[in-house]
């Protein structure tokens, strides 16, 4: 397992500098998705609406510190668009807007509407016969809202064979409801499924490389169970760190973790 | 005079095979219809199913590869259900999507209030983006389709069950203005959609009663023709809108902001005001709301005597 120190601490500086932002949602899938540039996707950093690209859409909107950290990493976003976050004068805001932020393919942030987009940007792209793929990462929790399931039951029984749905199962659903076998679920809806370890780069590898998006084929679910805060001892779990901003104290500790 | 509907299956036939971007998806009506849209354009016709916010959500995904879609069903689940994929997915990520429903108003008589939508066309309205085409005939439908549904914005389309019945000659019928049907000179009917008709039976019986209406039908209320109406205003002092829309948010809104700073004008509204309960046919409802020629020309005629 090998997380992803520097983005983390990129993402709590944003945060703190900011006074605004979720670290523990961020926390939970910056893994996954570092893994998903660094590995799987394609594009152009230079060219973001390059008509061959993947599309990559991050439903839970709210988790974007880690989709902008991993945009700078991958060269979409300068080192003053970090700078700026949250500011008047930048770009990057407490959920993506995909008409400023190089990279960002959806302006979410209301839960269920990311990823019935990429059930249709999926289907765009089949009809018009384009080898490209869509990638959708949404949270457990926002897998309490209906249309995720309106749109898996379509997406199953159309067969978008170039669709893949990643869940952040990172246990903030079951606080709620309990009842929360996330692979069944999406097994009943008729999609292939499969399970891994959302922090493990070695488990990430090993399915997302084996993963076929053949036209037709059915959509592909990757459930990944992940730890919200993960990464650093105190911002681990759910509760009051949800949505806090660090203290000057609880900043110096977390740095010096993710230093050690 | 041909179903709105029909004319909105014959128009997807008609521009489909010629652009290769047009995708129609429905929500589970007008199947049968479409069959020649189907099968005229292969892979671009979609039933999806009752999951209307899923499918605007759908479309705003098609419409970010570069497709120009279409979504198709019932007025309150495709405007008021789906408000918030409309206004998110489509207002605020600046996308492009044309939305073309049945069952506005209390199009749906009989099935009751469920099945009712007075908001839709305020919703829309409400967009920056939004525009609004309420068509009551077959040749403004496919008219103002085929003038709007590449213009990059979010395209409402509205259609009665029933077309008021006048025929329109193509060229009269221009994106973003208003017709004046019927000179006048005491008082102005602004109307939109079937009600058109009513409208001008009522203004045949003001004419008996010795009062002069002119009659202006909008079937374009975003943009809206102000200077149309300002124009008719001017003229009589007095204006009446009969509008099968909500009495809080629509044609009488525009109209009174139209006349700002025109002095000594008069106004009255038949409009929605609440739930229309119970049930009946499309004319019974319209008749207990006022929505009929014989209300229409009373609320003219207590304009008018009010002004004497």
């Amino acid at each position: 397992m090998t997380l992803n120190k520097n983005l983390r601490l990129k993402i709590a500086q944003m945060v703190k500098a900011s006074g605004e932002g979720h670290i523990p949602s961020s926390y939970s899938i910056v893994d996954l998705i570092d893994h998903l540039y660094g590995h799987v996707l394609r594009y152009d950093a230079k060219n973001p609406r390059w008509a061959d690209r993947d599309y990559f859409i991050l439903s839970k909107g709210h988790g974007c510190g880690g989709l902008y950290a991993v945009l700078h990493k991958y060269g979409f976003l300068s080192d003053q668009d970090i700078t700026d976050y949250s500011t008047p004068r930048g770009i990057l805001g407490g959920h993506p807007d995909m008409t400023i932020v190089p990279g960002a393919e959806a302006s979410t942030g209301s839960l269920g509407h990311g990823f019935p987009t990429a059930v249709g940007t999926a289907l765009g792209l089949r009809i018009q016969s384009r080898d490209n793929r869509t990638f959708a990462l949404l949270g457990d929790g926002e897998c309490h809202e209906g249309t995720i399931w309106e749109s898996a039951n379509v997406a199953a029984n159309l067969r978008l064979g170039n669709l893949c749905a990643i869940v952040d199962w990172n246990g903030s659903a079951a606080q709620l409801m309990p009842h929360d076998d996330m692979p069944a679920k999406w097994r009943a809806f008729g999609w292939e499924v499969h399970e891994i370890d959302g922090h493990s780069a070695e488990q990430m590898q090993a399915t997302f490389s084996q993963l076929t998006f053949a036209r037709d084929a059915l959509p592909k679910a990757v459930i990944a169970r992940t730890v919200k805060g993960k990464g650093v001892s105190f911002t681990e779990g759910h509760g009051k760190w949800h949505h806090r901003i660090p203290t000057d104290e609880e900043m110096s500790a977390l740095t010096k973790e993710l230093a050690a | 005079m041909k179903k709105l509907r029909e004319e909105f299956a014959d128009t997807m036939l008609e521009v489909g095979p010629g652009d290769p971007r047009l995708v129609v998806m429905v929500g589970d009506i007008s199947h049968g219809i479409l069959q020649p849209y189907a099968r005229a354009c292969p892979g671009r016709y979609y039933n999806i199913g009752i999951c209307e916010p899923t499918i605007v959500n759908m479309a705003a995904g098609l419409n970010k590869t570069g497709l120009i879609p279409v979504v198709h069903t019932i007025a309150p689940f495709i405007t008021e259900r789906a408000y918030e994929q409309i206004k998110l997915d489509f207002g605020y990520q600046m996308l492009s999507l044309n939305l073309v429903s049945v069952g506005g108003a209390f199009d749906y008589a009989q099935l009751g209030c469920s099945h009712h939508c007075y908001t839709d066309v305020s919703l829309i309205s409400h967009l920056k983006r939004g525009v609004v085409v309420l068509p009551g005939s077959p040749v403004e439908f496919n008219k103002l389709f085929k003038e709007t549904y590449t213009n990059g914005l979010i395209n409402y389309f509205r259609l009665p069950e029933k077309p008021h019945g006048v025929e329109f000659a193509r060229d009269d019928i221009r994106f973003g203005s208003g017709i004046r049907v019927r000179e006048g000179r005491d008082v102005t009917l602004a109307v939109i959609g079937t009600q058109l008709a009513n409208a001008l039976a009522a203004a045949d019986q003001l004419a008996a009663r010795g009062v002069s209406a002119e009659v202006l039908y909008f079937h374009t209320i975003k943009p809206f023709d102000a200077d149309l109406l300002r124009a008719s205003v001017a003229k009589t002092r007095r204006f009446v809108t009969i509008e099968e829309l909500s009495a809080h948010d629509g044609l009488y809104n525009l109209c009174l902001r139209a006349t700002l700073g025109v002095n000594g004008v008069s106004a009255a509204q038949i409009a929605i005001e609440d739930f229309v309960h119970g049930y009946g046919n499309y004319e019974e409802l319209c008749a207990r709301i006022g929505m009929s020629p014989e209300g229409i020309c009373q609320t003219a005629l207590q304009l008018t005597r009010k002004a004497a």
